[in-house]
């Protein structure tokens, strides 16, 4: 953005498609009315964020789940409040409005020559993604690429058809996991955490010179950081997204300061190190 | 800078230069009892305009921040949106602000438009505000029990950051020019050169008028800024100072240097949505929490710990290069609880004692 920009406003977006991903969880598929908008927008960082305006309801931050190496810009979000409630109403064709992209995202570049071990439960697929994504299609870049991925039920599991495509593909090591199958699930894999990955025979996982990324929600996250630390990691090479409530996304609304850090512009990405001297829950 | 000295009875006349100027001019006056309060100059009312009076406690700030501040206008039809930025920036003048709010909006300066992302709303009406500094030196009037700007190092003379400033030296004022809009109002004849009497005089008032603070304050002050950044202060302490907080949010209500904010959206016409920044308060349980209602700082100490270390913060402080704490003492006067600013610094005082007494 232009730093003579109004920092506060957005530019419009148009839905071109809406698919429903799980449960409460829809994605959406959408591009700038202006095309100078779009081609400044696409130089997002995987782990970046937005901050999505429904116009009569609000504004909320929702990350961005595409690689810029992508050609679509899209959004997955759950529908949970007033404003995601709104966008979860939109149709193709209907307009919205699109700030960004906010936030420090994962230094990728720094990671080249690393192996990447993704660990993600629920909805916390949604930011990896994006870094999923832009690794393997920069594959020469890293070592070893890892996937470990859970879902309360076979019915949660986000981007299906990626995740079946990845368990497939030579360049990519993706193991799921149910906490639980209902009598109707067709469900083959293993049922546990998503912690259990770890535990199951043959698995190897690369500890050095590696670098894991770790989302999901606050639970998983305690016991996933524990066993991560167990095997051998060190803080500093464990990555995560911070979720905090946001008005601005620019450092000047204050609700997402945490300690000393804005979460909308030192953030959303920490390592479990910086989140740990932080002094604050996830 | 440039110093002048007109004549007590002529103070009022840079009221009217301002206006001529096409200044809204800002002024404080008296309500009953205690009540002060800041309001637009106008002939009816300008012979009421105060020197000396305590400091309102709704402060200033709302010139360039106002509490509920239309950011765009957004306009749904024919199958489009049309987003429309809302700008109010008059020419406007505060006349009489005191020196710890010049410091709290020279903090906003340092916070709105002093790094990346500049806000443009802040900045419009910051361009357009002309500051009159008066210094406090009457100590009945001027200095309330709850001050502490020696300790936040703002007062009771600004050094810097006004366009003009004003010290009662008795029969004649002296004025000082902060900015070079300050000085031109100097090629009035109401301003004349004075000598080293004036200066003299500016000195022995300054030094009385100090002898008239409360020491406790201002001897711990830094200290707690240390202990708050080494993050020494007991659990125990900041616990106490949330047992006693209200959760009303009226400490960050009249705070001149804090910043929060809200974002709301509300339809004015058909079609028509307004979005609104409304002032925000960390006190408020609301604060932090996500949609799902997830909230990451649920306990009330945790939210009182937050504003503290927000304003005394060594980071904070050097990021801003200014404190966001300028001593003004609203807080202590408005808080039911008695936690505002003094109050938390003695509480840590207190702590450290104790625990001194004990390892010793």
């Amino acid at each position: 953005m232009n730093p003579d920009d109004n920092i506060y406003l957005p530019r419009i977006a148009v839905v071109d498609r809406v698919s429903d991903e799980i449960p409460e969880v829809k994605t959406f598929y959408w591009h700038f009315e202006d095309d100078a908008d779009q081609q400044a927008f696409r130089k997002f960082r995987p782990g970046q964020f937005a901050q999505v305006s429904i116009f009569g309801v609000g504004e909320f931050p929702a990350s961005l789940p595409p690689s810029p190496t992508e050609d679509e810009t899209f959004f997955t979000v759950r529908s949970v409040g007033s404003c995601t409630a709104a966008l979860h109403q939109l149709k193709p064709g209907d307009k919205f409005g699109v700030r960004g992209p906010y936030g420090n995202g994962f230094p990728m570049e720094e990671y080249y020559g690393r192996s990447l071990v993704f660990v993600a439960g629920g909805i916390g697929l949604i930011p990896l993604r994006s870094c999923i994504v832009y690794a393997l299609k920069n594959r020469e870049k890293y070592d070893r690429i890892l996937v470990f991925y859970g879902a309360r039920s076979p019915r949660e599991l986000m981007y299906l058809p990626s995740l079946r495509e990845w368990e497939r593909s030579a360049g990519i090591e993706c193991r799921l996991t149910v906490d639980r199958k209902g009598p109707e699930d067709e469900w083959e894999g293993n049922i546990g955490v998503v912690g259990s990955l770890f535990k199951i025979p043959g698995t190897n996982i690369p500890v050095d010179n590696t670098i894991a990324f770790v989302c999901g929600p606050p639970v998983m996250f305690r016991f996933v950081i524990r066993d991560l630390l167990g095997l051998g990691f060190r803080e500093q090479d464990i990555v995560s997204t911070l979720e905090r409530y946001m008005k601005c996304g620019v450092g000047k609304c204050g609700h997402c300061c945490i300690g000393v850090a804005y979460v909308c512009t030192q953030g959303p990405v920490f390592t479990y190190e910086q989140i740990r001297n932080l002094g604050e829950d996830i | 800078m440039k110093a002048r000295i007109l004549d007590r009875r002529d103070v009022l006349k840079i009221v009217d230069l301002l206006k001529r100027q096409g200044y809204e001019v800002i002024a404080p006056f008296r309500g009953r009892g205690r009540d002060t309060f800041f309001d637009t100059v106008s002939d009816e009312n300008r012979e009421r305009i105060e020197l000396h009076l305590p400091n309102p406690y709704y402060p200033p700030k709302r010139y360039v921040l106002p509490h509920i501040e239309p950011l765009l206008n957004a306009h749904s039809g024919n199958g489009g949106i049309r987003i429309q930025p809302t700008f109010d920036d008059p020419k406007r003048a505060i006349f009489g602000i005191r020196s710890c709010d010049v410091a709290g909006i020279y903090h906003l300066d340092r916070f709105y438009i002093g790094r990346e992302f500049r806000d443009t709303y802040y900045e419009r009406r910051r361009k357009n505000l002309f500051l009159v500094n008066m210094v406090c030196t009457d100590p009945g009037e001027d200095i309330n029990r709850e001050c502490f700007c020696m300790c936040a190092d703002t007062g009771p003379a600004s050094r810097d950051h006004f366009d003009m400033q004003l010290m009662d030296l008795g029969d004649e004022f002296m004025a000082v020019a902060g900015t070079a809009r300050g000085e031109a109002l100097f090629d009035d004849p109401i301003f004349t050169r004075g000598g080293e009497g004036h200066l003299k005089r500016r000195a022995e008032i300054l030094n009385g008028v100090r002898s008239h603070f409360k020491n406790t304050t201002r001897s711990w002050f830094s200290a707690a800024v240390r202990q708050i950044t080494q993050g020494t202060v007991l659990e125990k302490t900041w616990e106490e100072v949330g047992d006693r907080c209200l959760e009303c949010g009226g400490c960050t209500y009249v705070c001149p240097a804090c910043t929060c904010f809200t974002v709301s959206d509300r339809k004015v016409a058909p079609g028509e949505v307004e979005r609104v920044r409304v002032w925000d308060s960390c006190a408020l349980l609301g604060f932090t929490r996500m949609a799902g209602g997830h909230n990451p700082r649920r306990a009330v100490h945790d939210r009182r710990n937050r504003r503290f270390f927000r304003k005394l913060e060594h980071h904070f402080i050097e990021r801003e290069l200014s404190m966001a704490c300028v001593g003004c003492g609203r807080c202590a006067a408005v808080c039911h609880g008695d936690v505002g600013m003094p109050s938390v610094v003695e509480m840590i005082r207190r702590a450290t004692m104790e625990t001194d007494n004990n390892e010793s």
